[in-house]
């Protein structure tokens, strides 16, 4: 079943057109991937879907909402997650805090609320911590727990941005190059726990540069040049496209 | 000793300024300038309630605080629209507009002829006439404003606060209601910038518009950039030393035609020495990076 | 009445023109929201003021010390505090607020020595002219002149010379000029010093006019602030259409309600600016998508 459809969707910037036409059906519990030289307008996709940027043309629906003229914070709490290509942890906050701000909390964060409901709203808090811990513990920084997030290295960055992406329990989870920066023996476990939480009904969508990842896990390839789809399909047969081993793996 | 009393009432009534403002500027991190104005609001509708409509002083206030967060409405949509230095340009628009009205409205703010005669708060038959009654009310309106401010700068709200200052995209990427938090910030600054207006009218019984300048708004901003912002250490650190400094050079001596002078010369040194090698103030958490 | 109104706001709007170009300067090319420019302003009017009433030198020489003062100052202020701020790359609210600093010190530093009181310059009554039914008084005469030369000068030197090149290109596209190597350093401070002695022509010529007291820097600054993003951030003539707007819309004011709203008229011209038309009169819509 197709959970997020983006119908002829095109962006220009200054008369560049970074996104042209394109119209995609990502399926749920599927993991696709977008390759395609840099540029090519992968990332300016997911800060389309994100509601960073609006479509100058086009409609992107999510479990058949429109959200493309949705603010990004609206869209997050409908269940769709992003991981940035340059991680965008909060520095000075500590590793915990950052894992707790993925709770969407409407009550603690809202001030009228919070004070009607002080009890309730300590009593979430509690619990927010201790699942907040388990995500901590499962990427295994349990030992940075209070340290803050830029104390940490960028593989320990990345990895704490993905525990704040698990415990927001989103449905859809747009990953921008979650490999890049990262060991290889680290890049095997956050593999590992991307297909774990294929197992638990999320949808994910990612940009990679590395092929490997790309020919390990996903289920479908979309490839990208200059705002374009040129090329989809299984991940082999896109990679065997001779256009793509032309044009992006130079061969 | 009265003295001493005067000194801790000015701590208790700056001191509500700058948790306040701490609330925008620390954890928010929008660095008003307007503060000053939601201040003289605050003094002004309390005022002009107790003296025209003969309202008590606690009833005043709730007027005070309403129409205070009313006003903070004006300044907390720009907020929304205009990043960094177009931002603080606004909100020392929003300072000076205000000070234009109480300065010029003279029908209803007497402007700078001032409001003279301002009664003192009146509670169960006791009159808080006495310098050291009126200073545990001022302690009390501190320590309710620390404990609820307190609370909001270690909830999921403050939280997200900080968040929103770190990084706005990030967090409205997880789900964070940006402007919402924002104008939550500054009606929640705004209502407690009118209670230390309040406590400030009725000790002092007059008011003018030269008591809620730019000038004074800087001086605000100031106590956190020097004390430090971002936590609840800061503010406090900041208002003990920017009060007690000026009286410290009386102590010592400087005569008083040029110690206000003096003082100053010394707050803009700080902010320079400060912003270039300890950005966070004495005790703030939140460096201005 | 209103023709004689207008015809004060133009002479205003010429006066102040000068000083916004000067502060649109500086913003343009390094970013700065420079508010110790208004300690500039004064620092200029009290050294020519020293020189003249107190060290009793001839009225050119004053002048020339009351700007070069001005203009020092300006490169002291550059070199002392925000280059170490720009070379550790600190943020521009590290440097307003640096920058504000510098201004209450200096500010506080003239009241000390010169007193708070207002200090008139030029002795008597001003000769005036009489056209028709508009009356000019000779100042405004020289400030209108002033500004003409000024502005055909700053505008060829923009547009014609290589240091106006350079300048232009630092606006446009800052980090491209510090790799080709081009002292960046250096060009600041001529930045710096231009901007500074424009700061210093309108102090100049009005306290030579008005009289000055160490505050009148700020309300200055505010005018250049809003005349520059009322004009057009980023095209570097725009401030002068900025001030006009201003200064003419005052006048308006006056004539139709009073003069005590000025201040708020200055800076509702800005916040509707910002709200409606960021880019100002000139500039044009950038869509600046950045994340």
């Amino acid at each position: 079943m197709t959970i997020l459809e983006l119908n002829n969707i095109t962006k220009t910037f200054g008369g560049i057109r970074a996104v042209d036409s394109i119209t995609i059906g990502f399926k749920k519990s599927k993991i696709t991937g977008l390759i395609g030289p840099n540029g090519a307008g992968k990332t300016t996709l997911f800060n389309l879907i994100n509601g960073f940027f609006k479509p100058d043309f086009g409609i992107i629906r999510y479990k058949n909402i429109r959200i493309d003229s949705k603010p990004p914070w609206k869209i997050a709490k409908l269940g769709i997650g992003r991981l940035f290509q340059d991680v965008r942890v909060f520095g000075k906050l500590t590793v915990l805090e950052n894992v707790l701000l993925a709770n969407i909390n409407e009550m603690g964060e809202s001030p009228f609320t919070l004070l009607l409901n002080l009890k309730e709203v300590k009593r979430q808090e509690k619990e927010n911590i201790e699942k907040a811990k388990h995500w901590i513990n499962f990427v295994g920084l349990s030992n940075k727990e209070n340290s803050p997030a830029e104390s940490l290295s960028f593989g320990q960055q990345k990895l704490l941005a993905i525990a704040r992406l698990l415990a927001g329990n989103y449905e859809v989870l747009l990953l921008d190059e979650p490999t890049a920066g990262v060991n290889p023996a680290l890049i095997k476990s956050i593999l590992k726990i991307f297909l774990k939480m294929i197992e638990y009904g999320k949808t994910i969508i990612f940009i990679e540069h590395n092929m490997n990842v790309i020919l390990e896990i996903a289920d479908w390839v979309y490839f990208l040049d200059e705002g374009k789809v040129t090329a989809f399909g299984s991940p082999s047969d896109v990679l065997e496209n001779p256009e793509v081993r032309k044009t992006y793996l130079g061969l | 000793m009265e003295y001493i009393v005067h000194i801790l009432i000015m701590i208790c009534i700056y001191g509500i300024l700058a948790l306040s403002l701490n609330l925008l500027v620390g954890y928010s991190g929008l660095l008003s300038l307007s503060h000053a104005a939601f201040y003289a609001i605050g003094a002004y509708t309390t005022t002009l309630f107790m003296m025209n409509a003969e309202f008590n002083f606690f009833t005043a206030l709730i007027y005070g605080i309403i129409v205070t967060a009313i006003s903070a409405i004006f300044i907390a949509y720009p907020s929304l629209r205009l990043k960094g230095d177009y931002f603080i340009l606004t909100s020392l628009g929003f300072q000076l507009i205000i000070f234009n009205i109480l300065y010029n409205w003279v029908g209803l703010t007497k402007g700078p002829y001032g409001i003279p005669g301002i009664p003192k708060p009146r509670l169960f038959g006791i009159e808080f006439y006495s310098n050291y009654l009126y200073l545990l009310l001022s302690i009390f309106f501190f320590s309710m404003v620390f404990i609820f401010l307190r609370l909001l700068y270690n909830s999921p709200f403050g939280r997200a606060l900080k968040a929103l200052r770190e990084d706005e995209i990030a967090a409205g990427a997880l789900g964070k209601e940006v402007p919402k938090l924002k104008i939550w910030a500054f009606i929640i600054a705004s209502a407690i910038a009118a209670i230390a207006g309040a406590l400030y009218a009725s000790y002092i019984t007059y008011i003018d518009p030269t008591s809620f300048t730019l000038d004074e708004s800087i001086f605000i901003v100031s106590i956190l950039l020097i004390g430090g912002s971002g936590n609840i250490k800061g503010p406090l650190v900041g208002t003990v030393f920017m009060i007690i400094l000026p009286e410290l050079l009386r102590f010592i001596g400087l005569p008083n035609t040029i110690a206000p002078n003096v003082r100053q010369m010394i707050y803009g040194l700080l902010l320079i020495i400060l912003m270039r090698y300890r950005p966070q103030g004495l005790a703030g958490e939140y460096r201005f990076e | 009445m209103i023709l004689q109104l207008l015809i004060n706001g133009l002479v205003s709007g010429a006066l102040y023109s000068v000083m916004a170009l000067g502060f649109a300067l500086i913003y343009n090319t390094t970013k700065i929201f420079h508010i110790a420019h208004g300690a500039v302003y004064a620092v200029s009017s009290y050294a020519f003021f020293a020189s003249l009433r107190l060290l009793g030198l001839p009225l050119a020489l004053s002048l020339i010390l009351g700007l070069l003062s001005g203009t020092l100052l300006g490169i002291i202020i550059e070199i002392l505090v925000y280059r170490p701020l720009y070379q550790k790359k600190a943020s521009s609210g590290v440097i307003l607020v640096s920058s504000i600093g510098i201004y209450i010190f200096i500010i506080n530093l003239i009241a000390l020595i010169f007193g708070n009181e207002i200090k008139i310059l030029a002795p008597g009554i001003q000769k005036t002219y009489k056209y028709g039914s508009i009356i000019l008084t000779q100042i405004q005469i020289i400030e209108i002149i002033v500004f003409i030369a000024v502005l055909a000068i700053f505008i060829f030197m923009i547009r014609a010379t290589k240091f106006g090149k350079l300048i232009r290109a630092l606006s446009n596209n800052p980090t491209l000029l510090s790799t080709l190597g081009i002292e960046v350093l250096k060009l600041r401070i001529g930045i710096f010093a231009l901007g500074s002695l424009l700061a210093g022509i309108t102090s100049c010529l009005s306290s030579w006019d008005i009289g000055m007291d160490p505050y009148v820097g700020m309300p200055m600054l505010l005018l250049s602030a809003v005349a520059m993003i009322a004009g057009g951030i980023g095209i570097f003539e725009a401030p002068v259409l900025g001030a006009f707007l201003i200064t003419i819309t005052q006048s308006v004011a006056i004539w139709k309600i009073s003069s005590k709203w000025q201040d708020t008229i200055t800076f509702a011209i800005l916040i509707i600016f910002l709200l409606v038309r960021p880019q100002g009169i000139l500039g044009k819509r950038k869509r600046i998508e950045e994340l």
